[in-house]
């Protein structure tokens, strides 16, 4: 297993990465995700030694690696570009690492042979990496990794280089590799969706810090903070300013200029009074027959997808976005009343922080 | 596309002639001279214009060989020119890599300040530069001849002395190839993501095993057309060997053109244009060689 304690980088007096700690188990399939400029990348390539590590430590099984060579790590890496080197055969690619070792030819070949099999390459050995699909070459990068036997891989946002279609299909691909193969994969993207669908473990990070970590329902059920609850989950969070009071024991009231007032039943004695923000995902808001909602507002943007119907209301610039099941026939500049899943409420402080999580209202 | 392929082929005909009709003409123009020099070199009776031959013969080709030097021109030019690229390509590749990888703030000032080189005329500085040459050359040839006496000293600076001796024509001619090879191979290295280097560390090869099994062969288009170029320069110069030069024996081809051009007696067009062919062939062949590397350097680098 790999962890990482209080690990910093500096780039002249920038801190890029910000005391970070992480565990990832063994056979765990983790991801690192964020905007960019989190850091991901940076701490993906301190991982694999392309970066040094400024303080703290890199623990992998148990050994502590912040001063050992990339290649002395048991660490292999699949890169963005793949860097597949062009003047060299399928074969050639994925037994570079061997060949360097001074391993016999006839060893190499065998190797090569059993990776091209697990990877479905062995009718392209023979090819330069120019002759092979997006989808291949990705295959190929990936069997330079695994010849290695590594006890960790890590990828490099294997997957942007990809069109959608094939995007979908490797992310199964890289699935089923992954239970083959039972590797410890640290995985880094900018795509919410890759880290939900394939993540054990997503690891959220935000201006070179962990803003969470856990397993991908838990983020997306129970976000630690603002930032965690509007990067998972598509469309995001909305959030809605609203300003907190108490009227009873045991009750909050949320209340909004544009007229929402809603009551959670529950209530801490330690949440504080005032301001606030709510979240509430776009699933949890309902249309409901006029006058019978929480609170009304004008419908700024449909969009039809035939099974599903987004709506954007309240104002073009910072609309509230509302997932409604079927085809809907509202139009812009209809107003629609909505009702909010008061079980799904999350509330955050005005630092972002959750106060409040949906089980616990 | 679409639109070409949608186009009767009638309708473009026109054009097409038009453009055939230029493009041969433009040919015609840049061929006539190679044939021209070719048809006079084979010409037993050449004249200073161009006429049909009456008697085809190899006679001037047999006396460039035979009754001249043409041989030791040949080789002087070929060991001069060819180490000077060597060098070039080198210096070139290492110095390019570096250039590219850098981030230090000499960088820019640094790679205008060498373009100067190639921008002023050589002829400008041929005093200054014979002078500094001389210097080292009588500072070398004094410390020779501590070690050997007369002949041997003579023999060992007509290699490595720098007036009237291979190294320092081979050395001003790099020099003044360097600075154009330099920036092909930065911007060629720039082309060049870091993830193939960073690939091969992961995969545990040691920094010369870097270079002779990754960046040497990604790097060749490169090299091959930065070479290319050098050679080709230094090949058609003619003042720096005229200026540098002196012994009969370390002549080369220009400088034997130049004399079989000025000798007193009639000029002797058929030996002129037999000895200009074989100046004109290694650039040929050169550029035929590099024209593959040429378009895959000029035309937007590796692909893989």
């Amino acid at each position: 297993m790999i962890n990482l304690r209080n690990v910093r980088k500096f780039y002249g007096a920038l801190e890029v990465i910000k005391g970070v700690d992480i565990a990832v188990q063994d056979g765990e399939f983790a991801v690192f995700v964020g905007p960019s400029g989190c850091g991901k990348s940076t701490l993906l390539r301190m991982i694999a030694g392309l970066e040094g590590i400024d303080d703290g430590d890199l623990i992998l099984n148990g050994k502590r690696i912040n001063d050992v060579p990339p290649d002395k790590r048991g660490i292999a890496m699949v890169f963005q570009s793949y860097a597949l080197y062009p003047h060299m055969t399928v074969a050639e690619n994925i037994g570079f690492s061997l060949s360097l070792k001074k391993v016999p030819v006839a060893e190499i070949n065998r190797q090569v042979g059993d990776v091209a099999e697990i990877l479905q390459l062995t009718d392209y050995l023979d090819r330069r990496p120019a002759a092979l699909s997006g989808g291949q070459r990705q295959r190929v990068a990936i069997g330079r990794a695994i010849i290695k036997k590594p006890s960790l891989i890590l990828f490099d946002e294997p997957l942007s280089n990809l069109d959608s279609a094939l995007r979908v299909q490797m992310r199964a691909e890289l699935q089923r590799l992954h239970r083959e193969l039972k590797a410890t994969v640290v995985y880094v993207t900018h795509d919410q969706v890759e880290a939900m669908t394939m993540a054990d473990r997503i690891v959220v990070l935000d201006k070179g810090t962990v803003a969470q970590s856990g397993h991908p329902m838990d983020l997306y059920h129970s976000p630690d903070n603002e930032f965690v609850a509007t990067f998972i989950g598509s469309p995001k969070m909305n959030i809605l300013p609203v300003t907190l009071s108490r009227p009873e024991a045991g009750r909050l009231l949320l209340q909004n200029a544009d007229g929402l007032s809603i009551s959670l039943a529950g209530a801490d004695a330690n949440t504080a009074k005032g301001e606030a923000r709510l979240g509430i995902r776009p699933e949890h808001l309902k249309v409901s027959p006029s006058g019978q909602g929480d609170f009304s507002a004008e419908v700024v943007i449909v969009e039809r997808l035939g099974v599903e119907t987004y709506l954007a209301v309240g104002s073009l610039k910072d609309p509230i976005v509302v997932r409604a099941e079927g085809d809907l026939t509202i139009r812009p500049g209809d107003r629609v009343s909505l009702t909010v899943d008061l079980s799904a409420c999350h509330l955050f402080d005005p630092n972002g922080r959750v106060i409040r999580r949906p089980q616990t209202l | 596309m679409t639109d070409f392929a949608l186009d009767k082929p009638g309708k473009s005909r026109r054009p097409d002639l038009m453009a055939y009709a230029t493009l041969s003409l433009i040919s015609a123009f840049c061929a006539v001279p190679f044939f021209w020099v070719l048809l006079a070199s084979l010409d037993g009776n050449a004249q200073l214009f161009l006429s049909w031959p009456r008697e085809w013969t190899l006679n001037n080709y047999v006396r460039v060989f035979a009754e001249e030097d043409g041989a030791r021109w040949v080789f002087n030019s070929l060991f001069v020119v060819g180490s000077a690229t060597l060098l070039v390509m080198v210096l070139a590749g290492l110095g390019g890599y570096a250039l590219s990888r850098t981030r230090a703030w000499w960088k820019q000032p640094f790679l205008y300040a060498i373009l100067l080189i190639r921008v002023l005329p050589p002829t400008a500085l041929v005093v200054p530069l014979y002078k500094i040459l001389l210097t080292l050359n009588n500072i070398e040839g004094n410390l020779v001849r501590i070690f050997v006496g007369g002949d041997t000293a003579r023999a060992i600076m007509r290699w490595i002395g720098f007036i009237d001796g291979y190294l320092g024509l081979i050395l001003v001619l790099a020099t003044m190839q360097l600075p154009l090879a330099l920036w092909i191979m930065k911007t060629f290295f720039d082309g060049l993501p870091r993830d193939y280097e960073e690939a091969a560390v992961m995969d545990g090869a040691t920094m010369l095993q870097r270079i002779r099994r990754v960046l040497i062969p990604l790097a060749l288009p490169g090299l091959a057309a930065a070479g290319l170029f050098a050679f080709i320069s230094a090949w058609g110069d003619f003042l720096l060997p005229l200026i540098l030069l002196s012994s009969p024996e370390l002549q080369t081809l220009p400088l034997g053109l130049f004399r079989a051009f000025l000798r007193v007696n009639t000029i002797d067009y058929g030996f002129l244009a037999a000895l200009a062919f074989i100046y004109l062939m290694p650039a040929v062949i050169a550029f035929g060689f590099a024209r593959r590397f040429l378009v895959q350097t000029f035309s937007g680098g590796v692909k893989g």
